[in-house]
Formats: C-alpha cells, sequence, structure tokens
C-alpha cells in the first residue's frame, strides 16, 4: 500500500506544503515514514526523535489535526482510521515552529517553572534519614511521573489555543499535581497559589489533553485534582471556584442548578448584575423566569447526607482526590463492553 | 432491543433548555422510544463538582445510575457533559471495587435505598440512533433536502475515548451520516472540533466568546444554514452568546443553533412550534425549514 504524505514544511521564514508518496510495509510507524523520506527523498526535511520508544518524547507530530507519538502510531492504523490514503502531518499546535516539523520548547519551559517543577523537601529530611514514604503514598503520584514531556497535550488545547498569556501547558499540571501530591513536599500551598495564579481555573473542560496523552496520564483529572485542593488549602476565593462551588452547593441546597442565582453566586451581586442584558435577553423567549420558584428534590435529605458523608469520608485525601490519582480509567479494555 | 429508557434530563433541560426536553419528547413519541424520566435525579456536577469534592460527586452519580438500575432500564441522556459524568462515574466503580464498596457504604449511610450495581447502560440520543438506524426508517416524512447543516458534536461525547468509547473520538463520522439519513447535506467546518468553552464562561469569558464567535462564524463561511448538536450547553452557548461572538470575532454570521432532536423532529414532519424554536435567542428568522 502506498500513502501520500503532506506535510507542512517551514524554513527559514518561507512555508509550504509538500507531498510524498512512502509504501508503507507492516507496522511501519509514522516516524520510520519521515525517515524514510529523509533517508531516500528529501534529506532536508527536519524532524526530532531519539529513543523509538515512546520514552524520549521528541517525535510527537500532528496528523490529521491530531497530535499524535511518531514512534508508536502505525500509518496503517491511521488510514484506517481516516478511511484515506492521504495523510496530512504539521508540528504540534499551540508550539512556535523552529524548522518543518521541530518546535520551540523554550517558551513551554519556561511556563513549567511557574509552577515549582522541584520537590522542596520537608525539614526533617535529612541525609541519614533521607524522605521516607509508605508505598500508599508513593502511589498518589506515581502514574503522574510518567509523563514524557512529549507535548501532546498541548497541541489541541482548546484554551491554549485562544490565549496562551492566562494559562499553562496541560502538562504543567499535571507536574504540579504530582508534587502536590507528594507527602514529601513541604509546600503544597504555596505550589498551589502558583497554579491558581498561573490560570487553573481557566481551563475548558475539552479533555483533548487527555485524549491525546500517549501515556494515559489524564491531565484533564490532574487539573480537577488540583481545583480540588485548592477548596483544601483554602484557595478557592476567585470566580472559577466559586462558580463550582454554587453547582456543588446546589446538588445538597435543591438537588438542580438554580440557573437564575448562578451568576450571582459565581461572580457577587454586583458583577452579576452588570449581566442583566443578557438576563433580559433570556426572559424575552422564556429560557429564564425570576419569579419561578426553583423546586427542590423530595430526596433533598437523603442527599445532603450522601455529600456530607463523602466530605467526612474524603477529609484526609488531601490533594489527590479520592481516585487514584492520574490513573487511567480503564485503558486497555474493551469499554463498550465494560459499561454496554 | 430495549425501546424503554431512563431519560436522565440533566439540569439545563429543566430550565433554560427546556425547548429540548419537549422536543425531545415528542421525536421520541414518533420513533417508537419510550422513556421515563429517573425519579429524584440529582444534577450530574455538570464537570464542575469533582472540582470540590470527587467523591461526592461520583457518589451522587452512583445514587443517579442506582435508581435507573432499580428501575431495570438503560439510560438515556441528551446532554453530553452528563453523560460524561455518569460515564465516569460507571468507569471509575467499575475499576475499582475497593470505591465501589466504600460508595455503596456511603450511599446506605444516606438511607438511599438502593446498592449501585453497575448494571445500567448508559447512552447518549444520538448514540442510539447511530446504533439502531431503524428507528428512522420510514419515519422521515420531511426529508431535509438541501438543507446544509454543520455538525458540532461538542467535546463531552466524544473524550476522553476510555469512557465515551462510540466511534473514534479522534474522528467521528456518526452524526454526519445521521443527518444524511434525514436528507440533509453536513458541510465541513474549519471549527467544527473547538470546543464552545461553556464550562469556562465565567473565568475564561474573553477567549470563550472568541471561540464561540469563532464557531458560528466557521459555519456561516462553509454555508451551513444552521448549526445542529446534540449536546443543550454547546447549543445554549453558541445560541445566547452568538450576539457577543459575532462581536468579538468582527463577523455578522447569524446561524440558527439547533437541538439534534428538533432537527430530526423537522425531519419528522413536525413544526417551529413543536420544536420549541421560538424559545432561541439567535437567528429566529433565519431558519428556513419547520
Amino acid at each position: 500500500m502506498d500513502v501520500k504524505l503532506t506535510i507542512h514544511r517551514f524554513v527559514e521564514g518561507k512555508e509550504w506544503t509538500q507531498d510524498y508518496n512512502v509504501t508503507v510495509t507492516t507496522g511501519m510507524t509514522v516516524l520510520e515514514a519521515l525517515t524514510q523520506i529523509k533517508e531516500k527523498q528529501d534529506p532536508t526535511l527536519s524532524f526530532t526523535c531519539s529513543c523509538r520508544s515512546s520514552i524520549c518524547g521528541a517525535c510527537a507530530v500532528r496528523v490529521n489535526g491530531n497530535a499524535e507519538l511518531a514512534c508508536e502510531m502505525l500509518v496503517e492504523k491511521l488510514v484506517e482510521r481516516y478511511q484515506t490514503n492521504e495523510l496530512t502531518i504539521q508540528p504540534l499546535g499551540n508550539f512556535k515552529v523552529l524548522r518543518d516539523l521541530i518546535v520551540d520548547w523554550d517558551p513551554k519551559y519556561a511556563e513549567l517553572k511557574k509552577i515549582k517543577p522541584a520537590l522542596q523537601p520537608k525539614a526533617d529530611t535529612s541525609m541519614e534519614t533521607g524522605c521516607l514514604q509508605s508505598p500508599a503514598e508513593f502511589n498518589k503520584y506515581k502514574k503522574l511521573a510518567g509523563c514524557i514531556l512529549c507535548g501532546s497535550c498541548i497541541s489541541e488545547c482548546n484554551k491554549n489555543t485562544l490565549n496562551q498569556g492566562d494559562f499553562l501547558p496541560p502538562f504543567a499540571f499535571v507536574k504540579g499535581q504530582k508534587f502536590t501530591a507528594d507527602s514529601r513536599d513541604a509546600d503544597p500551598k504555596g505550589r498551589l497559589k502558583a497554579i491558581v495564579d498561573a490560570g487553573l481555573w481557566r481551563c475548558f473542560n475539552c479533555q483533548e489533553c487527555t485524549a491525546k496523552c500517549p501515556k494515559g496520564l489524564d491531565p484533564a483529572a490532574a487539573i480537577e485534582h488540583l481545583k480540588e485542593a485548592t477548596f483544601r488549602y483554602g484557595l478557592a476565593d476567585n470566580v472559577g471556584a466559586k462558580h463550582a462551588k454554587a453547582i456543588y452547593d446546589d446538588i445538597s441546597e435543591s438537588g438542580m442548578l438554580d440557573e437564575a442565582k448562578l451568576n450571582i453566586k459565581s461572580e457577587g451581586f454586583f458583577a452579576a448584575g452588570l449581566r442583566a442584558p443578557m438576563a433580559i435577553r433570556l426572559m424575552k423567549v422564556g429560557k429564564m423566569d425570576p419569579f419561578e420558584s426553583h423546586p427542590v428534590n423530595p430526596e433533598i435529605k437523603t442527599i445532603q447526607k450522601l455529600v456530607k458523608a463523602a466530605e467526612a469520608a474524603s477529609k484526609d485525601e488531601q490533594g489527590t482526590g479520592t481516585v487514584a490519582s492520574g490513573e487511567p480509567l480503564i485503558k486497555g479494555k474493551q469499554v463498550g463492553e465494560v459499561l454496554a | 432491543m430495549s425501546q424503554k429508557y431512563a431519560f436522565f434530563p440533566g439540569c439545563v433541560l429543566k430550565g433554560a433548555a427546556a425547548e429540548a426536553y419537549t422536543s425531545l419528547t415528542k421525536v421520541c413519541e414518533k420513533l417508537g422510544i419510550e422513556i421515563e424520566e429517573i425519579p429524584n435525579w440529582t444534577c450530574c456536577g455538570a464537570s464542575h463538582a469533582q472540582g470540590v469534592n470527587e467523591l461526592a460527586a461520583l457518589a451522587v452519580n452512583a445514587r443517579n445510575i442506582s435508581i435507573a438500575e432499580h428501575m431495570g432500564l438503560p439510560i438515556l441522556t441528551v446532554c453530553n457533559t452528563c453523560t460524561l459524568q455518569l460515564r465516569t462515574a460507571k468507569a471509575r466503580l467499575y475499576a475499582d471495587k475497593e470505591l465501589r464498596d466504600r460508595v455503596n457504604g456511603l450511599l446506605k449511610d444516606a438511607g438511599h435505598p438502593y446498592e449501585y450495581k453497575g448494571t445500567s447502560e448508559i447512552t447518549h440520543f444520538l448514540w442510539l440512533l447511530d446504533d439502531h438506524p431503524e428507528l428512522l426508517e420510514g419515519k422521515i416524512k420531511n426529508p431535509l433536502t438541501g438543507m446544509k447543516v454543520a455538525c458540532y458534536y461538542g467535546c463531552h461525547i466524544l473524550r476522553p475515548q476510555e469512557v465515551m468509547n462510540h466511534g473514534d473520538g479522534k474522528h467521528p463520522e456518526y452524526m454526519e451520516k445521521l443527518v444524511r439519513k434525514l436528507g440533509a447535506e453536513p458541510v465541513f467546518f474549519g471549527a467544527s472540533r473547538k470546543c464552545c468553552g461553556f464550562h469556562a464562561q465565567l473565568a475564561a469569558e474573553r477567549d470563550v466568546l472568541t471561540v464561540t464567535g469563532q464557531i458560528v462564524d466557521s459555519a456561516d463561511k462553509a454555508d451551513a444554514q444552521c448549526i445542529a448538536t446534540p449536546c443543550p450547553l454547546c447549543q445554549m452557548q453558541l445560541d445566547m452568546y452568538e450576539p457577543e461572538g459575532r462581536d468579538a470575532v468582527h463577523s455578522r454570521a447569524e446561524v440558527p443553533i439547533l437541538h439534534l432532536q428538533q432537527l430530526i423532529g423537522f425531519a419528522l414532519g413536525l413544526s417551529k412550534t413543536d420544536v420549541g424554536f421560538d424559545r432561541h435567542v439567535s437567528a429566529q428568522d433565519k431558519l428556513k425549514i419547520g
């Protein structure tokens, strides 16, 4: 089988697309196809790679708009998914391109530094005793240590695509959660504060990062675990956190969202008042009725008890939430079978 | 196949997107799908509650699912986010028996009468029609011939693949297939995979309005006569904030934003009034069907 690879080229300010035909052999990866082009057709084509074993994270590219690790993605699998022998290869999204498929990591490392990506050891750590940690404590962040910094998670991140100035790359949140969940760290609150300031609550929850992580780390869940931790550390005084809390509280108060009061609870009375034109717009078409009483779930007592019991049971689970942090949900199993 | 479903409406179908409920009821009646609302359901957490307390969010969804299990029925939803929250709870409780026992302990202590078992299937209205094409057979009274539709899936029906797992989340085609079956023509538009930003409307307002504008403008440039979406939250974001979105991207695009079941309703012979189109904020006079 032959495939046509349309590759986005960028050399010294010039941009163009170039087509290459490759004969696909069984088990050929995207990286093997790129290497073959470079060796046999066009030595000027530039890309990065190293380990060829999904460990170094150097070779992520975008194929037909989705980030893939070139060394593990099979060309035949892509042909099957897109039902075509013509594939488009681009550099990762949301990166500055240096040349062809090579992107600039320096600005991303600068972003990563905002979350203080190093363990701040507790005072009782010493050369003699080290810093002891139980297997259970280790398991809270073990999975997150598997990030290979390939950049796939940011490629299609909707928030980063719109504006990178007030947000972080998803992998930075993964690192942030890894340290926040580490029992040896002396200053989880300080780090969390830095993460909140760097834009934690501006995540769109679009799940692109989780869908693209080749290691199954679930950055979107890491973001949620960080948010949860901000409530434990008293750092939830911002509009995003108040909005989440308003929704959460509605479950116990009535069982259902009280749309008419949601903005007031989230933004405060004055800021929400500025949204009056929107409220009038909604009232005009019958989407909002400020005089309608909000119904209360007949089982509200049970629901309140349930939420309270869950809060009490998770009180000491600092920072990681209740499910092993970042564990893939049912990775490797056919969830269709499971959930059917 | 069971034609009866325990229906999980989600909050907005009881409020701002009530037309999504009335149109679904009418469409299900015509297609022979029986739906019974899950009694005393609560909010799924709207993709926010787990960021406050994950165990509590899990427990309330285990409760929701257990009521449907007691009804002996699979669960049907029309909201992408509700579907994701319910299926996430199910996936987590399946993968971790210890967690399941713990959540069942919480349910019991709170006085909830049913145990969570994990026996009810959780599906979305769009998936139901994709899995059972026979439901539409012979029912298309008013084929939407010549109508160009921008299919806007939204995010939570596609991702994460491990939880949602219907078709290929990176290259879905089932909504386009359904729209063709209605007689209409799906159009490709550049912003089709962008997130509408609904969940960050307050926390990242400027960016959200920009992307709202980009999506509507992109569909307009592709000559779409309407955008149809299987998610009421996407629908609300694109419809209610269409004017601000226009301003944010300097566009003139006015495109009606339809709930998927409204579009299907038109093909089944329902009118604009039947499907509650008068409750839409934007492009009221631009819709040429129904």
